[in-house]
């Protein structure tokens, strides 16, 4: 067992459409460890969604290798068979709000993923509790989505994020809908929980003021990526 | 058949008394429309007449008495045109339907004979005019015969078949007759409405899933991209179709209940039909989220993140 997370080793995606093929990523090579916070930063078209998909193991890259928690998910074709098992069990995804199930509760929103991966019912209750407390929101266990506010429902898709208990969380711009004050307590929170709990995190986000809450800095420009520390870096 | 088979019936051994019957379908007006009905026509004082008159009487004259089916809404005493003679009504049955479910009247033989005739008389007169010879008022539909004890329904019945060349049920055999032919036929019409019905429910349900599927198609494509199995998402349509399917067919009996007495048939609703249609629509609503299963399986999980 390594301390990695995650390992990309020359990973290029291009798109091909009926009359062009577009290279969005290059080849690109970054580590990241266990409980690193990363923020993936890039123009609007550079490839941080497409990046944070093939992370993921949704979208198939076109060639490289990646490693997720020691383990070779691709190279140069599928190597993980079952990838929906894979993201149930080891990676959380967020994203802007409203990408929750609507026509189910809080607390069923939260509980899906332990529910389908045998967790004992008395267990991944008393775990969605504790993690709707956690987010300050443990009064709405009950409510439908739609009855929520943009920051409570970013926070419920947090939660669900959490609730499998990943080695992984992959979050593309989890803030953009939430004003400044939401956003930094969201960052808190994330931060909190990637030392907690050695969670690794790629955060795709536009806002500079919430630089200091990452430990590094993914920067993507014309299919390439570099890697600084969050520490070293200038913004502008 | 003519109605002179009656003497040979009761001459046959064993054979206590035999009775010529007719059985035709009428008009009559009630109220509020003409009612569609069957007449039995019966020889006053022989067997076939009315069972279970819950007033007034069974017909004691040759002619105009009629016996109605309280279904129809007459009262004793009142008058219905038939044919060309006014007919009144002196006995009430209850529950008194044909095997098709229409309501029975009876009236003579006699009556019954010449009520055939006025319907038919333009085969009669393009018969007469072939050549044949007028027989309308001996024609009878069936002779039914009473046995004397001692002896077996069924032998005679045999006896009758082989010495008279003529069809003879026994009442076990006229029930099984009954519901091979006459209702064997009428359900093979209601059969073929029940597999049109199935195939436009079938349909509409299709579509109404397929419909509510095409909706939900961001929410399944975020369901697969945080890993939720096939099957699982599978189950949640045929879930859904089948709640569906359940509450339609809960609301389809209580309608169906409702309105039955509105018929004019006599609709029967056994529960024996309710549990095979109970099956009928489990299966209807599988094979109607069939289509939207397919259009979730080729949901792309990737779509979960766009606009
Ligand atoms: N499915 C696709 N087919 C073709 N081109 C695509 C597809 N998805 C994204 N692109 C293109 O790839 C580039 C990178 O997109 P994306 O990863 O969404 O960028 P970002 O998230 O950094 O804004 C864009 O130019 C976009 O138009
Ligand atoms: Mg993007």
């Amino acid at each position: 067992m390594s301390s990695l997370a995650i390992k990309v080793e020359n990973l290029k995606k291009e798109y091909i459409t009926k009359d062009s093929t577009l290279q969005v990523i290059k080849g690109i090579d970054f580590e990241l460890e266990k409980g690193e916070i990363a923020m993936l930063l890039g123009p609007s078209g550079s490839g941080k969604t497409t990046l944070l998909l093939m992370l993921g193991c949704i979208l198939e890259p076109t060639s490289g290798r990646i490693t997720l928690d020691d383990e070779i998910v691709y190279e140069d074709r599928w190597i993980l068979k079952d990838t929906r098992k894979l993201r149930r069990e080891k990676l959380g995804f967020i994203f802007q709000a409203h990408n929750l199930i609507p026509f189910l509760n809080v607390q069923d929103n939260v509980t899906l993923l332990p529910q389908l991966n045998g967790i004992a019912e008395v267990e991944y209750k008393k775990k969605a509790k504790e993690i709707l407390t956690y987010l300050g929101i443990e009064d709405k266990t009950n409510y439908m989505i739609g009855s929520l506010s943009g920051g409570q429902s970013q926070r419920v898709a947090i939660a669900r994020s959490l609730a499998n208990d990943p080695r992984i969380i992959l979050a593309d711009e989890p803030t953009a809908a939430l004003d400044k004050e939401r956003a930094i307590s969201v960052m808190e929170l994330l931060r909190k929980l990637a030392k907690e709990q050695e969670v690794a995190m790629i955060v795709v986000t536009h806002d500079d003021r919430l630089l200091p809450y990452f430990d590094s800095v993914l920067k993507i420009d014309d299919g390439y990526l570099t890697k600084t520390k969050a520490s070293e870096t200038k913004l502008h | 058949m003519f109605e002179d088979v009656k003497y040979q019936i009761r001459n046959v051994e064993g054979v206590s008394e035999a009775a010529a019957m007719t059985f035709q379908t009428i008009q009559i007006p009630t109220s509020l429309k003409q009612e569609r009905v069957t007449a039995v026509g019966y020889e006053i004082g022989k067997i076939g007449k009315p069972q279970n008159i819950i007033s007034g009487r069974e017909l004691a004259r040759e002619h105009y008495e009629i016996v109605v089916d309280t279904k129809l809404g007459f009262k004793l005493d009142d008058k219905i045109p038939l044919g060309r003679n006014i007919y009144t009504v002196v006995g009430i049955t209850k529950g008194a339907v044909s095997s098709s479910g229409e309501a029975l009247v009876y009236i003579s033989l006699k009556d019954a004979q010449q009520l055939q005739f006025l319907a038919s008389n333009d085969t009669i007169r393009s018969d007469r005019a072939r050549g044949i010879k007028d027989t309308t008022s001996t024609i009878v539909n069936t002779i039914v015969a009473k046995v004397s004890s001692g002896y077996s329904p069924k032998d005679i019945a045999e006896n009758i078949k082989k010495w008279k060349h003529k069809s003879a049920y026994t009442n076990e055999k006229q029930v099984e007759i009954l519901t091979k032919n006459v209702i064997e036929k009428s359900s093979k019409q209601i059969g073929l409405f029940t597999i049109i019905l199935i195939i436009v429910s079938s349909v509409i349900i299709s579509l109404i899933i397929y419909t509510m599927t095409i909706g939900k198609i961001k929410e399944i494509a975020i369901l697969k991209l945080i890993g939720m199995p096939n099957i699982e998402i599978v189950k949640m349509i045929v879930q859904q179709s089948l709640v569906l399917g359940f509450l339609a067919f809960v609301a389809g009996n209580i309608f169906a209940n409702a309105i039955k007495s509105k018929f004019p048939k006599n609709v029967q609703l056994l529960p024996e039909d309710s549990v095979g249609l109970f099956f009928v629509v489990v299966l209807v609503s599988v094979i109607g989220s069939l289509f939207g299963i397919y259009k979730a399986l080729k949901a792309n999980p990737a779509q979960a993140i766009g606009e």
